[in-house]
């Protein structure tokens, strides 16, 4: 057959070209990853290797690399918790089977972690092999979400209260029905996570979030709804409120202590306040998941990071609450800004404002979410 | 010659069937399987809240007039929204689709490029971006308070103008490129003829080029009405609580909420009702000529 094919490419052509093609788009991912390779990959250390899974932000890059090289035990750091329900619905079917999840320690928020606790895939902590265990702050000692304390650590821990920007809102703002004010229609943000927003609408009820059940929340899911439907609130957020806070969208929005501490770095526009009715205190801690094995790399993991200089170089960083006792003369050398910082060292005053959110039976969470899912148009 | 003929017929006989197996097979293992699983926690209940995997089957087909009752509302808004879209999708993709098949000359393949490039960054990622670009306070909600089509403190995030703003966003492509490819195979000779029988050029349009072009808007509306009634990502970070689609529902259900049978029963409530819409579609603009 003389004369080129109708499609202008001969048989030769069409497999050279497409063996190309096929061979580059084989080589690429393991191009691609072999830069980063390098650096990353770490064969276990002599004292084993351990798998982390957390939020994002939750830690500083020197702390990582000097865990290793002061214990002895390889690191693998992931930042894969986004939300603490989409952590559960993405691991719970492995976790009830009883098979490896790929890591040995999670850090959902205590309520997460009380769940977790119960339906029986977290172990107790080799607490025998962490000494620095006593430096927990007697706030969190036998906590609602673990009483014996034996299979939980808190991470980190913090406020809830309201994040404001006071070009937007032209005032101080001191109180959770500052959110409802007219002026700021269709400019307010509130926490996708239902604990901390209805906490906080429950404290403007006057209902005490530690004890609330169902029948005592409508009242405050109605209000509520109100400001929903009205358009007063403009939309439920994730982590993502503080996109929304520093580009103007939001005048206010409920948000967490350390976020804003680490945006008033670079913006002074935006304030942070635990309001008059009080805010909500939470943590994310620590729990080593079944059917894990590494209990000494485990252990070092929760000894290292309990030393107070390690914790006051992980505070300077996040900007949040440590659970660690007596970093505060740690962080005066470090960062003296930080030391002083109303939100990493709240006054008396302040702390007796924050509540925690009361233990939900599986009934009266399912309550709760279907209600609040409702309210924000899922 | 008659030997090879026939051993040849009964080769070609199954030479079809032999062609099609990978995919059927493909169809079967990853679409129908996968469907039945989905069918039968449709039809489970849940007794367990926090074992979501542990359901009991029960032919609970009370789960279906459950899901219609609660969340009605976003089926509605979601066809509502998908809808426009389509409709937004044509209305601008097809005029851009004609320029480019009839005055493209020798920019057309630019074009094109033009029109698909930015599709090389993630869905997501383009989402988010049109967050910046309808920000309060960016020039795009500022012209338009200028000029008087928004009100004084009007906006586009967080309402669903901005939403389906982002879906028609999203999906144009999807309009553009079929349109592209039926208009393109016309022959312009077919409009001098019908301008030589002393055709108007709004007549020679309407009775040459848009029978043409109808499969084209029809491959296009499928493809961007399909997919716009499932979509939940527009509804995240350019809408409000009140433009909830049934893609953020069945998320929701999924992943807090937990309750697969309801997430399922969802899923086939929308795939029964987006099948019955295509039906109709197709059969009102003709069926002929998509294979024409």
């Amino acid at each position: 057959m003389t004369g080129s094919t109708p499609s202008g490419v001969t048989r030769r052509e069409f497999i050279t070209r497409g063996g190309a093609t096929l061979g580059g788009l084989a080589l690429a991912p393991a191009l691609l990853s072999s830069g980063s390779a390098f650096a990353t990959a770490q064969t276990d250390g002599p004292g084993g290797k351990v798998n982390v899974l957390n939020w994002p932000l939750y830690i500083d890059k020197k702390s990582k690399k000097d865990f290793t090289k002061t214990t002895g035990v390889a690191l693998k750091y992931n930042e894969g918790i986004n939300d603490n329900n989409e952590f559960f619905a993405k691991y719970q079917e492995e976790l009830s089977q009883d098979r490896s999840i790929g890591f040995d320690i999670v850090m959902p928020t205590s309520w997460m972690a009380q769940r977790l606790i119960e339906l029986g895939y977290v172990q107790k902590l080799p607490l025998g092999d962490i000494p620095n265990a006593a430096n927990l702050s007697p706030t969190f000692q036998n906590p609602l979400w673990d009483p014996t304390g034996e299979y939980s650590l808190p991470w980190q821990t913090g406020m809830t209260g309201i994040a404001y920007n006071i070009k937007e809102t032209g005032r101080e703002l001191t109180s959770i029905n500052d959110l409802f004010d007219k002026k700021f229609k269709g400019k307010i943000g509130v926490l996708s996570e239902m604990r901390d927003t209805m906490g906080l609408m429950a404290l403007s009820e006057g209902i005490d979030p530690g004890t609330i059940d169902f029948a005592q929340a409508k009242p405050a899911f109605k209000k509520l709804e109100k400001a929903s439907d009205s358009g007063q609130i403009r939309r439920f957020t994730g982590n993502d409120y503080q996109d929304d806070l520093v580009a103007g969208n939001f005048a206010a929005c409920i948000g967490w202590s350390g976020d804003v501490a680490q945006l008033l770095i670079e913006n002074d526009k935006l304030r942070f306040v635990i309001p008059d009715e009080g805010g909500m205190k939470w943590a994310d801690t620590m729990l080593w998941v079944t059917p894990s094995d590494k209990s000494a790399p485990v252990a070092a993991w929760m000894n290292y990071f309990y030393d107070p200089a390690v914790a006051a170089r992980v505070a300077t960083y996040v900007q949040y609450i440590s659970p660690v006792a007596g970093i505060q003369a740690e962080l005066a050398e470090l960062d003296p800004a930080a030391a002083e910082s109303p939100l990493i060292f709240p006054d008396e005053e302040v702390q007796a404002r924050l509540h925690t959110f009361g233990t939900l039976d599986s009934k009266q969470e399912e309550q709760f979410d279907n209600r609040f899912a409702e309210i924000a148009g899922a | 010659m008659a030997g090879t003929a026939q051993q040849g017929g009964r080769r070609r006989r199954f030479a079809p069937y032999g062609l099609l197996s990978p995919g059927v097979i493909w169809l079967i293992l990853f679409f129908l399987v996968p469907l039945g699983y989905l069918l039968r926690t449709s039809l489970s209940t849940r007794p367990n809240r926090f074992v979501p995997n542990d359901l009991d089957f029960a032919w609970e087909w009370s789960n279906y007039s459950d899901a219609i009752s609660q969340f009605g509302e976003q089926i509605q808004r979601s066809f509502v929204y998908a809808g426009i879209t389509t409709v937004l999708a044509i209305a601008i993709g097809f005029p851009l689709a004609y320029v480019i098949a009839f005055r493209g000359g020798k920019y057309k393949n630019l074009l094109l490029g033009l029109v698909v490039v930015p599709f090389f960054t993630t869905y997501l990622i383009r989402t988010i971006a049109w967050k910046t670009i309808l920000a309060d306070s960016g020039i795009v909600v500022d012209v338009l308070r200028t000029i008087g089509v928004l009100g004084e403190n009007g906006r586009l995030l967080a309402t669903p103008a901005g939403v389906i703003g982002g879906l028609t966003y999203n999906f144009l492509p999807f309009m553009i490129l079929p349109i592209y490819v039926s208009l393109e195979k016309i022959d312009p000779d077919l409009v001098a003829a019908a301008k030589d029988l002393y055709s108007t050029p709004g007549r020679a349009f309407r009775k040459v080029v848009f029978p043409f072009a109808i499969p084209g808007v029809i491959a296009g509306s499928l493809l961007t009405f399909i997919p716009a009634c499932g979509d939940f990502v527009n509804s995240v970070f350019l809408g409000s609580p009140r433009t909830t689609m049934i893609g953020n529902v069945v998320q929701n259900q999924f992943l807090v909420q937990l309750d697969y049978p309801t997430a399922a029963a969802l899923g086939f409530i929308l795939m029964v009702i987006i099948t019955i819409a295509v039906l109709l579609y197709a059969r009102v603009l003709g069926t002929e000529d998509l294979t024409g």
